[in-house]
This record gives C-alpha cells, sequence and structure tokens, in this order.
C-alpha cells in the first residue's frame, strides 16, 4: 500500500466527490464526514510522501504501469512534496471550519459544494506532483472549473466576477495549453523530464523560446500577475466566504509552484535565465505588481477587497523571488508559497468569519470587533503581523530570505518595493485596527448597512462559530510555528529542491 | 485603446503565424510527433492490450488517466450548473394549463382554481404555447429508440472502429434531450429524474475511478488493468481489453447523465418546471 501513496493522494478525493453527490440524494448528513476523511487521507499521504522523499529522495509512480513517455508518470521530489503537504493542509483546515457556514450560506446545495470543494482540492493536489505536461492542463481544468462554480454563488456581483474569471482564466488555460502543443510538435513527448531530456539538442531555436513564453503567459494570467490580474479582485470579494479562504490562499500558489516546475524541469534553469531575454522584464512585472497592488490595497473600502489586492502583490513577491534566480531569492519564494498560503488562509477565514457575523465588510462598520468577536480578531492581528513581516511570525522570515536575494542579485529595485508594501501592509492593518479598537460603536448607524439582524437573536455581533474559531486558532498559532521552524524548512527542504549549483 | 489592442492582436497572431512555419510538415513521418513515442503505439498496442483501435488503446489505457480526469472534467461541469442554476423555491405561477389528451383541447386554470379531477385525461403543459403536434411527438418518438441502440453500439465497438464512451454518451444524452424538446420537461424529468441523472453521472465517474481503485486493491497500480486479471479470469493482456470496455461504459453513463442534467438546468433557468 505504501507504494501507491502517490495514486491516493489524488484517487481518494476524486472518488469521494462522486460518492458526497451520489449520497446527497440519500442521506445528507453523511457527506461531511466523508469530505473531511478524504481530506484528511489526502493530507496523511501526502505528509508520509513528503518523509519518504526526505529519506530516500524522489519518488516514481507510473500510472497504468506504462513508464513514461509511453504513459504518465507522476513524480514527488522536495519542491511538490513540501507543497502538497502545505496545499492539502490548508484544503483540510477549511473544510474543518466551514461546516456551519457553509450549512447556512448553501442549504439544499451543500452536498454539491463539498463534492467541488474536493473537486477543487484533487485537481490542486494532480497539479503538483504530475510529471506529465499534459495532465497537468486536465488536473488545471478540473480545479479552475470547480474554482469558477464555487466562486460564482456569492451574493451581489460574484455571478459577474466569477463570469468574468471564466474568461479570463479560460485564455490563461488555452495559452498554457498551446505552449504544450508547440513543445509536443518540437520534441513529440509530453512527459516533463522526457522534454527535459530532449530540448537541449534542439536549442537555440525560436519555437522553444515561443512554447517558453505561451506557458509562462498562461500562467501569468492564471496566477494574476499584474496587468493580467482584473480578474482577481472582484471574484475573490464577492465569493461565498468559505470559498474565498480555500482558493484565494491555494490558487495563485499552486500557478506560481507550476511557472517554478516548468521553468525548471522542463526547460531548464540556464535556458530560461540566460538565453532567454525574460528575467530582467518579468522581475520588473513583479515590482510593478508588489507596488500597484500594495497602493490598491491602499485603496479599498471593503475588508476583503483589501485583502484581495494584497493577495495581488504577493504573487509579484514570489514571481520576484524567483526570477531573481539565486538561491536565496529562489529560497525565499518557495518558502513563500508556503507561509503565504497559510497567511492568506488565516486572515481570509478571519475576514469571512466577520463577514458571516457582522454581515458586512465595509470597513468604517467594523467599529467595536474587537469587544464582540475577541478571538477572530486575535487571529486576524497573528495574520496581519505576519503580512507585514514581524520576527516571530513565518511572514518575516520569507521575506528576508527574499529581500537578502535581492541585495545579493543587486536589484534594489525589488527590495525598495518589497519594504514598500510591507510599509503599506502596515498601514493598513493598522487602519482596521484602529477603527474595531477605537472608533466608538453607535449601533443605529452601524444597522443602517445591515441587511438582516445577526442570527443570534441578541441583535448584537457574537464570536464566530465554534469550528470555524477553532481553525482560525489554530492556524494563527501555525504562522507563529511555521516562523519557528523555517530555518529546518529552508535547509532541509528547499535546498534541496533547487537546482544544484546555484549561487 | 481599442485600436492598440487591435495592432496588438496582429501582431501576435503574425508573431504565431511566422512560427508556425518553422513547424514540421503536415503528415511528415519524420516530424517528433511521429518518431518518438507513436511509433511505439502502432507497434505495440495489438501485442500490449489487444486492442485494433489504437486510439481507444492510447486514449483508454496508455493515458488512461487523463481521460478518468476529463470524464471528471464533464462530471464537474454538470455539478457547476446544478450549483450555480438549481432554484428549488417555487412560486406558484398566475396561470396552469392542461390539456385534455383524447381531444386535444388546452385549458387554463387562473391562480386559485380546481385542477381537473382525472388526471388520466388531462396532462398538464408548459404555459409558454405548444402546439399539439402529433407528428413531431410521434416521428421523434420512433426515432428515439434506433438513436440509443446505435449509442449503445457507438460504445461497445469503440475497441474496433472510430467510437466510445464519449462519442456514444453523447448520442443517447441527445436522444434523450430530443425526446424531452419534442414533448416537454415535465413528461421528460417523469421518466428520467433529476436525480436519476446526478446519480447516474456520478455512478459513471465512480465506476472508471472505482476501476482504477479496483486494480490497486489487487496488487497492481492505479488503473493497471493487469490487476483485473484474476478478477475477470483472464490473462493480464485481456485483461486490459475488457477493462477498458468497463470504463467505456462508465465514462458513456456519465456523459449521458450529465448531458441531460445539464439540458434540465439550462433549459428552465433552474427551475426545472417547464422550459424548451
Amino acid at each position: 500500500m505504501k507504494e501507491q501513496l502517490p495514486a491516493l493522494i489524488v484517487a481518494v478525493p476524486l472518488l469521494a466527490a462522486l460518492l458526497v453527490t451520489a449520497l446527497w440524494w440519500f442521506d445528507r448528513r453523511l457527506c461531511f464526514p466523508i469530505a473531511i476523511a478524504a481530506v484528511g487521507a489526502s493530507l496523511a499521504a501526502a505528509v508520509t510522501l513528503l518523509l519518504r522523499v526526505l529519506s530516500e529522495g524522489a519518488v516514481d509512480y507510473y500510472l497504468g504501469g506504462w513508464p513514461p513517455p509511453v504513459g504518465i508518470a507522476y513524480r514527488i521530489d522536495h519542491l511538490n512534496g513540501l507543497i502538497a503537504v502545505a496545499v492539502s493542509l490548508v484544503s483540510f483546515l477549511n473544510l474543518a471550519a466551514c461546516r456551519t457556514v457553509a450549512e447556512q450560506e448553501f442549504r439544499e446545495k451543500t452536498g454539491a459544494f463539498y463534492a467541488l470543494y474536493l473537486l477543487f482540492t484533487t485537481g490542486l493536489l494532480g497539479i503538483l506532483i504530475t510529471g506529465d505536461a499534459f495532465n497537468l492542463y486536465v488536473l488545471l481544468e478540473i480545479s479552475s472549473l470547480t474554482g469558477y462554480a464555487l466562486l460564482g454563488l456569492g451574493p451581489g456581483r460574484a455571478f459577474l466576477s466569477g463570469l468574468n474569471y471564466v474568461f479570463m482564466g479560460t485564455v490563461g488555460a488555452s495559452l498554457y495549453l498551446l505552449g504544450i502543443g508547440y513543445l509536443y510538435v518540437i520534441t513529440g513527448s509530453l512527459n516533463m523530464a522526457d522534454i527535459a531530456a530532449i530540448l537541449p539538442s534542439l536549442l537555440p531555436s525560436n519555437l522553444v523560446i515561443m512554447a517558453f513564453v505561451l506557458c509562462l503567459t498562461g500562467l501569468f494570467v492564471k496566477m494574476a500577475l499584474l496587468p493580467l490580474h482584473g480578474w482577481l479582485p472582484n471574484a475573490y470579494t464577492y465569493a461565498p466566504s468559505m470559498v474565498s479562504s480555500l482558493i484565494a490562499p491555494l490558487t495563485t500558489k499552486v500557478m506560481i509552484y507550476v511557472m517554478i516546475r516548468i521553468t525548471l524541469s522542463v526547460f531548464s534553469f540556464d535556458f530560461a535565465f540566460d538565453e532567454t531575454l525574460l528575467r530582467l522584464p518579468i522581475l520588473w512585472l513583479a515590482i510593478l505588481a508588489i507596488t500597484i497592488g500594495s497602493l490598491m490595497a491602499l485603496s479599498q473600502r471593503r475588508l476583503k477587497k483589501m485583502l484581495s489586492y494584497i493577495v495581488v502583490a504577493e504573487v509579484g513577491y514570489m514571481v520576484g523571488g524567483f526570477w531573481l534566480g539565486n538561491r536565496s531569492g529562489m529560497s525565499g519564494a518557495v518558502l513563500h508559497i508556503i507561509n503565504d498560503a497559510f497567511m492568506t488562509l488565516c486572515v481570509f477565514l478571519a475576514a469571512g468569519a466577520i463577514a458571516f457575523k457582522a454581515e458586512d465588510d465595509r470597513l468604517r462598520n467594523l467599529t467595536g470587533l474587537f469587544r464582540t468577536m475577541p478571538a477572530t480578531m486575535a487571529a486576524l492581528v497573528v495574520g496581519a503581523l505576519s503580512l507585514i513581516g514581524i520576527p516571530p511570525t513565518c511572514g518575516f522570515f520569507s521575506k528576508w530570505y527574499l529581500i537578502s536575494g535581492g541585495i545579493e542579485a543587486g536589484q534594489y529595485g525589488f527590495v525598495a518595493a518589497l519594504i514598500f508594501s510591507s510599509l503599506v501592509n502596515g498601514i493598513l492593518f493598522f487602519r482596521v485596527f484602529e477603527i474595531c479598537y477605537f472608533e466608538p460603536t453607535s449601533p443605529p448607524h452601524a444597522y443602517r448597512y445591515r441587511r438582516t439582524v445577526p442570527a443570534a437573536g441578541t441583535g448584537a455581533v457574537t464570536e464566530a462559530p465554534a469550528d470555524l474559531l477553532t481553525v482560525l486558532i489554530a492556524t494563527a498559532v501555525l504562522l507563529i510555528v511555521l516562523g519557528l521552524y523555517s530555518g529546518e524548512i529552508v535547509t532541509r527542504v528547499i535546498h534541496l529542491a533547487l537546482p544544484p549549483g546555484l549561487s | 485603446m481599442r485600436l492598440l489592442g487591435f495592432i496588438t492582436v496582429v501582431l501576435l497572431g503574425g508573431l504565431l503565424f511566422h512560427l508556425s512555419l518553422d513547424f514540421p510538415d503536415l503528415g511528415d513521418a519524420s516530424s517528433p510527433a511521429a518518431t518518438h513515442v507513436s511509433p511505439y503505439y502502432i507497434e505495440h498496442t495489438m501485442e500490449d492490450t489487444s486492442v485494433p483501435n489504437i486510439v481507444t488503446a492510447v486514449l483508454a489505457d496508455y493515458r488512461g488517466y487523463d481521460t478518468l480526469f476529463e470524464t471528471a472534467v464533464i462530471f464537474s461541469a454538470g455539478l457547476a450548473c446544478f450549483f450555480l442554476m438549481r432554484i428549488s423555491e417555487r412560486t406558484a405561477p398566475k396561470a396552469r394549463f392542461y390539456r385534455h389528451l383524447p381531444t386535444g383541447l388546452t385549458l387554463r386554470i387562473e391562480k386559485g382554481g380546481k385542477i381537473p379531477e382525472d388526471t388520466r385525461e388531462f396532462e398538464r403543459i408548459d404555459s409558454v404555447w405548444v402546439p399539439y403536434d402529433v407528428i413531431i411527438t410521434m416521428t421523434c418518438r420512433l426515432v428515439v429508440p434506433f438513436i440509443q441502440l446505435f449509442a449503445l453500439y457507438v460504445i461497445a465497438h469503440g475497441h474496433h472502429s472510430p467510437g466510445g464512451g464519449f462519442q456514444g454518451g453523447v448520442i443517447f444524452g441527445a436522444a434523450i434531450i430530443l425526446y424531452a424538446i419534442s414533448n416537454n420537461l415535465r413528461r421528460t424529468l417523469r421518466r428520467m429524474s433529476e436525480r436519476m441523472s446526478a446519480l447516474f453521472g456520478s455512478v459513471g465517474v465512480i465506476i472508471y475511478g472505482g476501476t482504477g481503485m479496483l486494480c490497486l486493491l489487487l496488487g497492481a497500480g492505479f488503473l493497471d488493468y493487469r490487476g483485473m486479471a484474476s478478477l475477470l479470469g483472464v490473462d493480464p493482456v485481456s485483461a486490459r481489453s475488457y477493462s477498458i470496455l468497463i470504463v467505456e461504459t462508465g465514462v458513456g453513463l456519465a456523459v449521458t447523465a450529465v448531458m441531460v442534467w445539464i439540458y434540465y438546468n439550462l433549459s428552465s433557468a433552474g427551475k426545472q418546471d417547464e422550459g424548451l
């Protein structure tokens, strides 16, 4: 059974999603336990695999028993092993948190929600561990399609912003597919390792460069790098709260992983950084993303929209860090994928709890929340400190690697953008805290903007539901634990994931 | 701005066109795509899987894992339509319409009015005008069984000729949709309820994924059909061939059900009372 773990990571949530859809028509109480057991099993499989990778090196798995390039192969190494653990853990935590809220938000469609949730997780985990460039696209389709559906069922303008995401996302995925098509025409293979073995003999070739550019552009749309980020803020703002806390931490990070994987494992490091002239332009795009994302966040009046623009800026951190092309920068980028997944989960869960209880996330209406929801706000403070980059939390450490990487590479523009963005994050969150802590509460004023009186019945905002609160606090603690162990993670896992011989 | 966009599109399109000149010629026997992996499929399919149709073997065995997820994509599409569109709250319509079946007369009953007692003679019909057209209804009714039979042939014959689960499933689903268009949504829902289409959709993909899981539990890898040999009582190569038929059946079932499910939700804007 131990040999079969790579298949089980993906197959278990897939089958569970189908089972949930079927059983929903018979017994609705069974759905949640099946869903959480399936994601839990994926998490356990991912952790076991990472431990195995750490002790034995990369693990290969041939689906259907066909060795590549004839069949499809999975390949788990230090890079995707680590990120798979993070992704399944985020998915598990969010699922554990979402039951009360989801049952109220989706009512008779909760079964479909759990099924789509599981399929989304399946898609992302499959993207992470596959070693086949086309298989990656198929799973990308699954995670995008379910993502569109989940994001579209929010209140207000969610339908419209979801539709916008459908258009942009489809264009992005098609560009990636076109790039893979080019690669297939040139090499005749779809397996990543096989393509990587064939490509050097074909260089220099304009077609290879074009394939690379097409793949990258498609992925930039999917990860919302600045000029292509148009779909993200509205889609995440208007989404149901338990959906934005699932998709915001995961989608962009997994796409950044795909960029790293395609760059390093399909095209080589030397090709991507030396033979194309892409390094500096992408770095400047990242700097632009960080600066403009932060400035846009500063001008928002709604909590979730502000957080969405912070996600746009964070994408710039990771893309820029990777394209610095040195050991510190790349380590920082990979570490930030992990850290940012949990930081985003933490703040979006808190925002979801606030939106659920206060039924409003306009900043000026958040008065008095430290009194009414103290534990939620405490977790939000930890998440915010981590996003700003205050030492005991994990956000500081990845930023440290990114900044030192920038200095080593002599890219002071990137360093300046990072510091600027940290300062802006500080202003953003302390503005929120000021409103929540110091602004006088004036019930009549606050009530005017609520659609209905909160569920508690007494008319006052109360603490978040117990399951959500437990997970939220656990995530906040995790942010500090991750910070304390980030040295271990970098030296024992991430350094082994990067190409050897990197300066 | 619009002009700028136009110029960019023309330039990039020209670049793509220019680069496509570097491609190997169409049908070039010495191109990488024709010399790297393809020869293996062409030379070994028969001895590996005993399936005469190479496309089917690549689709359902060599790259069967992709196909499993393509089926899951179709299932996700059905689920997404349900999730986004289905409305379960019913509001009573202003007027309801009944057709007296023996005579073809239409009855209009205002809100609060009494419904005809003998429901075997009366059938509720859509509120938009629907002509009582015997020719269309009867013709479609006669054609539907043959379309369905052909769909089963396409599914079963994927081993030897173009066809397989996706194509057969689409034909089968189209037959049911034809019935729904020529009659009405209510009558179709009585034949195949929403619950049934959702169940068949998930069961179809479960057949595919479950076969993979079964192989895993029987000691081979995931979707390694050789594991089914002991269960089916045949040699490993034939086991691959039989398993391909099993998964193709699953695909056909899923595609049929999901097409019908999507039609139900799209045609009635999620209300599933009447439409088209």
